[in-house]
């Protein structure tokens, strides 16, 4: 990694820090340095750098060492140099209570794996090396809950979230129930997700073309980084904030590309209070966790600091290595969906999540790696629960990840002979030329379809899954109108990107598919942008799109003939020969043996237990019991009775069992006559049933 | 349950999978394996003539039950059988390392003629017996040579053709009949004639409410004829043992004598009443059944239904032309 | 009663069985009537392309030998006609499982040879039933003949089918039960015979039950695997119809080289079987009969043909 990229400019921006950290002006160091005000100006606008000799001197000025004002890095600080700064509220006296597109998101821990994974994988940095993404739960108790909440300078905020948790509004009631929860059990759980290989928080403090601002400064801010993307750190990172209970989230950056220098350990904390009233004083909620900033106009404010190796480690925000990435730490993290509680069950609810959506960029060919690695681990004060688990596609999405897998390794098949294979087919997308572009002509993608049988456990078969991008799954369709026998499958479209091809015709289709997405990109759909950007008969060709992407899996699946009908449907009906499987079962109306057990005694005879169900009636029965040899094939062998003992309910008189009447059920026990047995009693098996008596 | 062995056998599900069939090493699309329907269907237009089927399976045992319990030496064996030819092609599976058992049956069609029933047999040691037979799959597989669809039989055969003009030339003594009922064979067949004017078109064709309630008391007709015909037969071929004691009998009839017995013979159990019928036709009594054969068959044919409806649209199309 | 040839057709034809059922009259299957032969060759439809071995005339032959020789005791023409039969009518079983061959040569070709063999005393008088002519494998007078020849030889050797049809016990009994569709089984069950330890009727019965029986708790599969027959050599052998000249009256011909039932997997059953018969309790019994001994008692239910 490349430590500073323009030092032109970098060099300026030290310096003008530098002063005003200082509370230095420009004169004072020209001052100092026998130098005069314009050249000091000329340096920190960026118009000249200083020779070599003249920065050892400016770094004598400063009291700071020469290295440092060779590189312009910006300085690490120490803890001391960290303050909590509070928002005033609104002079227009204007309350919100939580942050409004919080409420847009359930906080699910799948919703957060969903969001917080699909914006990592938007800002992958090197595309030739997968995105990996890491799921850290950690629950802190006693000691080291402590030196966390110390770290955290907790005893600054914690009047603040007194003062917000009330019952007058829900997120009132969720901060009040996360401060009882962590007092009564003396315990905290964090939720950290990682990413690497990713490009993380670049770009300065404030601004527009900055990804630190975009994810910590603004609401709502859609900061698009490339065009594939989704929405990069789009709404989705409210997830990580509503998946708090104290709406506190902490961060650390290594950036791709230096920013004041220096590239690791850059820190932050936010928090998302409601308007509060605290000491007289009223807060609008928003909370920085940083260093104080002096720059004129933002005083006040709470920036971005690049921290030492304890302080992070203190923050629990280490991260692995150099490579770039974020770590965001969700402090109080909680699943409000409630249906995982505990560790176990949120560790499970992560990862069954991150396979479900992200299968596809997980699953990759037999000499390619795959865009995604994922993982999950569970921790309770540093120590081990459940160990760092890989996030492998195949175990809870197998016929998916087999249909794109067999893609991939180009061993998909026009046509399946065995359960195990992938069809593929082609659906046609007819791109229509983009109003006022120089194309004129509609462009036309193939769209890959891909069918396989689904697993055995498939509680959702036959559905149809279409991606495009980065392989994210836009909608999943259910495919009706089958056949009557169609074994169930599983199928999935790859559109624009997501087919791997880089051809213009992929980047059209991707383009216009994207365009066809309402916000929430759940959907291709006539959208008012598709009529606004494409020539007319957009919206047709979207129609034709999803209509023909059935088709095609009803193609793949079906048979390759119809029924011939085999006469007149009314008639047939009639005649079905398997009509006794079906329609209603009338009740038996004669007594019928339930239950038999038992076994071969020593001498070779066998010896049954027999319950017997009885109809209602007020009239006694009488039966005969039978003991038969079950045969392959043929009529079974009856074998005598040597002795037959009533059991409940009934009395043996000559061989037939008499039943009491009213009785619903009875039971006898028998013993069979050696002498009556076709083979020995060992070799075979027995079958009991009731005869009318004769 | 009325069967017991002597020594324990599983109790767990055993399921088998046709995962791939090949005809003469040439692989069969999948559309012709159902799953759902487990029957695999070999007939195909493009290649009629194959010598040599090949059926890749999968078996999947209760390896848990079969670990703890008290069985050695298991054995997992696939049977092809069919009753027509006296056939049966066995293959002896492998456990694969992935927990099921695999590999592949092959038969000839030379030795079969239209539907073979494929199972799976775990056999294993117990007590220091060997071979002992310890279950069997849950539900068999159908392979079906001459069906183009992988579907179970579920109606007799209905076969439309000209009496007079018809390939079988039996059927023109019976020219001018409008169907003929034949329950010789492996499946019974319904005969319609085409050549008698406006029957099968109509009994094909859509129509008014009157027209499909009329349609629907024909088909009421036809089918109940059907079913005394399959009745009679099925008690007529009985075969019975050494003993005189009739046998259950196997295919269709079995379909036919558990669908009305229970109707003609309503407070006997089902091998009661077979007794009794067969009693009544051998040594009397057989005509006193009749009302009864007359009212199961009308039963199955839904003769009161179809017959209500057909008035109640007749009486309606009345009442509007007025 | 004879039929000269020259009444016969040269080729064998399908008779469906709803046919030749409407024929089967009293007055037939008394032997005082024959069957009308004109309109029974009406009712059957041709072979497709004539081949050797649809040829009636060696058939028949063989049928008017076997009735010249065996006059005497007509139950000892099975032994002598089976694989001479078995060895002229060369098919597949494919095409042996289709009734209408056997209907055709009961009805059309030899009539006279089902009496010959098959009238008897029955409560409708002197005459053959009705399942010689048409009927189950087990019991129609050719199909029998050709599926016993069919399921007890071993590889191209016919003696053990021979042996087998000398007893019709075997032919009456065992060729009725699935057991012996596993070769090993059958080869096993003659072995028996061969050796003297199972010699009546009645043993063979009980000997029939005892496998039929114990096949409910022993899969003879496992313990005797057997090898598949060779398809090819058999189709070489059918197709060879074409150059062989008629079957030796004397000596007995060779079947298709499909290849010999293991002989280990034929051993251990005879082991296995010997053991079942000499434990089987009802055999020391003198009366006949197996089981309660009243008769009409009902029927068993479900799986009346299992594989296993």
């Amino acid at each position: 990694m490349v430590e500073a990229t323009d030092q032109r400019q970098d060099f300026g921006d030290w310096l003008e820090r530098q002063l005003r950290l200082r509370r230095m002006t420009q004169s004072a160091l020209a001052e100092a340095l026998e130098v005069t005000p314009a050249a000091v100006s000329a340096w920190t606008t960026g118009r000249a750098e200083p020779r070599e000799d003249r920065k050892r001197a400016i770094a004598a000025a400063l009291g700071v060492e020469e290295e440092a004002v060779l590189r312009r890095a910006a300085q690490v600080l120490p803890p001391s140099a960290l303050n909590w700064h509070h928002r005033p509220a609104h002079r227009d006296g204007g309350r919100e209570f939580g942050n409004a597109a919080a409420f847009a998101f359930d906080a699910d821990l799948a919703v957060l794996a969903r969001e917080a994974t699909q914006n990592s994988l938007d800002e992958q940095f090197d595309p030739k090396r997968p995105v990996r993404v890491r799921y850290t739960l950690e629950e802190l108790s006693g000691e080291h809950l402590r030196a966390f909440l110390d770290a955290l300078q907790w005893d600054e905020i914690r009047p603040h979230f007194e003062a917000s948790a009330t019952d007058r509004h829900k997120v009132g009631r969720v901060i009040a129930e996360g401060l009882r929860e962590m007092t009564e059990s003396d315990s905290l759980l964090l939720l950290r997700v990682d990413d690497y290989n990713c490009t993380g928080l670049t770009g300065p403090d404030y601004g527009d073309d900055s990804k630190f601002a975009a994810v910590l400064r603004d609401q709502l801010n859609s900061h698009k980084g490339r065009s594939t993307a989704g929405g990069s750190y789009g709404l989705g990172k409210i997830t990580l904030w509503a998946t708090s209970r104290l709406g506190l989230v902490l961060v650390n950056s290594t950036l791709s590309g230096a920013h004041e220098g220096r590239t690791s350990r850059r820190l932050y904390g936010r928090l998302e209070l409601p308007w509060h009233s605290k000491g007289g004083e009223d807060f609008a909620g928003l909370a920085g966790f940083g260093e104080t900033d002096t720059e004129p106009g933002r005083e006040g404010t709470a920036r971005s600091w690049w921290a030492d190796e304890t302080t992070t480690r203190s923050l629990r925000l280490e991260r692995e290595g150099r490579d770039p990435g974020t770590s965001f730490l969700i402090v109080g993290a909680h699943d409000a969906a409630g249906d995982a509680q505990t560790l176990q069950e949120m560790h499970e609810k992560l990862v069954r999540a991150l396979a479900d959506n992200f299968w596809a960029a997980m699953t990759s060919g037999r000499d390619s790696r795959p865009v995604l690695e994922a993982s999950v681990t569970t921790l309770r004060n540093g120590n081990v629960v459940i160990p760092e688990q890989r996030v492998d596609p195949a175990v809870h999405q197998p016929a998916r990840t087999r249909a794109l897998s067999a893609y991939l390794n180009g061993e998909a098949v026009e046509q399946r002979t065995d359960t195990t294979q992938v069809a593929v087919a082609y659906v046609p997308l007819r791109v229509p030329p983009e109003k006022g572009a120089p194309r004129k002509e509609s462009a036309e993608h193939n769209a890959v379809l891909l069918v396989t049988a689904a697993d055995d456990n498939d509680r959702e078969p036959n559905r149809l899954v279409c991606m495009r991008g980065n392989r994210m799954t836009v909608m999943t369709r259910r495919v009706t109108d089958l056949p009557l026998g169609t074994d169930a499958f599983q199928a999935v479209l790859l559109a624009g990107r997501a087919t791997g091809s880089d051809a213009p015709e992929a980047h059209a289709a991707e383009q216009f598919l994207r365009t066809s997405e309402p916000p929430e990109h759940n959907d291709w759909t006539k959208t008012e942008d598709l009529v606004t950007s494409y020539v007319r008969g957009a919206r047709q060709r979207i129609e034709d799109f999803r209509k023909d992407m059935l088709v095609a899996v009803r193609v793949l699946v079906g048979r390759r003939e119809r029924v011939k009908t085999g006469g007149p449907a009314v008639l047939r009906e009639l005649l079905r020969i398997d009509a006794h499987t079906t329609g209603a079962r009338r009740p038996d109306r004669y007594p019928v043996v339930r239950h038999v057990e038992g076994s071969v005694d020593a001498r070779g005879a066998w010896n049954v237990r027999v319950e017997v169900k009885l109809p209602r009636r007020t009239d006694p029965w009488s039966m005969t019991p039978t003991a038969r040899f079950e045969v392959r094939s043929g009529s079974r062998p009856a074998i005598s009775w040597a002795k037959l003992i009533a059991g409940e309910n009934c009395r043996v008189e000559q061989g037939v069992l008499h039943f009491e009447a009213g009785a619903t059920s009875a039971s006898f026990e028998g013993v069979t006559e050696v002498s009556s047995h076709p083979v020995t009693g060992r070799m075979a098996r027995v079958v009991v049933d009731l005869q009318k008596g004769r | 349950m009325n069967t017991v062995f002597p020594y324990p056998v599983l109790t767990g599900d055993i399921t088998l999978e046709v995962t791939a069939v090949k005809l003469d090493g040439r692989p069969l699309p999948l559309s012709m394996i159902s799953r759902d329907h487990k029957v695999v269907a070999l007939h195909e237009v493009e290649r009629s003539r194959w010598d040599e089927a090949r059926l890749d399976l999968r078996v999947v045992l209760p390896e848990k039950e079969l670990a703890d319990g008290p069985w050695d030496d298991v054995a997992c064996l696939a049977a092809l059988t069919e009753a027509s030819t006296n056939a049966r092609a066995t293959a002896r599976l492998r456990r694969s390392d992935a927990g099921w058992w695999s590999g592949s049956l092959v038969f000839h069609r030379d030795a079969h003629l239209t539907r073979a029933s494929l199972t799976v047999a775990v056999a294993a040691t117990v007590d220091g017996e060997s071979g002992r037979l310890v279950g069997m799959a849950e539900e068999s597989w159908i392979v079906e040579l001459d069906e183009r669809i992988p579907a179970r039989k579920q109606e007799l055969n209905i076969h439309e053709t000209d009496f007079r003009n018809g390939s079988e030339t039996w059927l023109q003594t019976f020219q001018d009949a409008p169907w003929v009922v034949e329950t010789t064979g492996d499946m019974p067949t319904v005969h319609l004639n085409t050549g008698f004017e406006g029957l099968v078109d109509f009994l094909n064709g859509g129509g008014a409410p009157v027209e499909r309630a009329v349609r629907g008391m024909l088909a009421a007709q036809i089918a109940a004829e059907a079913w005394t015909a399959m009745f009679n037969a099925a008690v007529g071929d009985l075969e019975c043992d050494d003993e005189g004691r009739p046998q259950w009998p196997t295919g269709w009839r079995d379909g036919v004598l558990r669908s009305m017995l229970p109707d003609v013979l309503p407070d006997l159990s089902i091998s009661d009443a077979l007794m009794e019928v067969h009693l009544r036709l051998t040594e009397g009594g057989w005509q006193e059944l009749q009302p009864r054969i007359q009212y199961a068959a009308a039963r199955r044919a839904k003769t009161p239904k179809n017959i209500a409806n057909g008035l109640r649209a007749m009486s309606r199309d009345v009442e509007t032309e007025r | 009663m004879s039929t000269t040839s020259r009444d016969l057709p040269e080729q064998i034809a399908l008779l469906p069985d709803v046919v030749a059922s409407r024929y089967l009259t009293h007055s037939v299957l008394a032997g005082r009537e024959r069957p009308p032969q004109l309109a029974l060759i009406r009712g059957s439809e041709p072979m497709g392309t004539p081949a050797a071995r649809w040829t009636v005339e060696p058939l028949r032959q063989l049928i008017d030998v076997a009735m010249r020789r065996h006059d005497g005791d007509r139950a000892t023409a099975d032994a002598w006609l089976a694989p001479r039969l078995h060895a002229t009518l060369r098919i597949t079983r494919r095409e042996a499982a289709d009734t209408r061959i056997w209907n055709f040569l009961a009805m059309v070709v030899a009539p006279d040879y089902v009496l010959w063999r098959h009238k008897g005393v029955t409560k409708e008088g002197d005459r053959a039933t009705t399942d010689r002519f048409v009927g189950l494998h087990y019991k129609q007078t050719f199909a029998r003949l050709w599926w016993a020849a069919e399921l007890f030889r071993d590889g191209d050797d016919y003696e053990p089918a021979r042996l087998a049809c000398e007893n019709q016990d075997v032919l009456n009994t065992m060729l009725r039960l699935a057991v012996i569709d596993h070769r090993p089984t059958a080869r096993a069950v003659v072995r028996l015979l061969e050796k003297g330890l199972v010699r009546t009727g009645r043993d063979v019965n009980a000997l029939g039950t005892a496998i039929n029986t114990a096949a409910g708790t022993l899969v003879y599969d496992v313990l005797a695997p057997d090898e598949a027959p060779d398809a090819d050599s058999r189709r070489y052998w059918i197709d060879e119809a074409e150059n062989a000249g008629p079957v030796s009256l004397d000596n007995l011909p060779f079947g298709p080289d499909d290849g010999c039932v293991p002989g280990d997997s034929v051993d251990e059953l005879v082991r296995r079987f010997a053991q079942l018969f000499a434990e089987a309790p009802v055999r020391g019994k003198e009366e006949g009969r197996i089981g309660t001994g009243r008769s009409n008692e009902g029927v068993s239910l479900d799986k009346t043909y299992s594989p296993f």
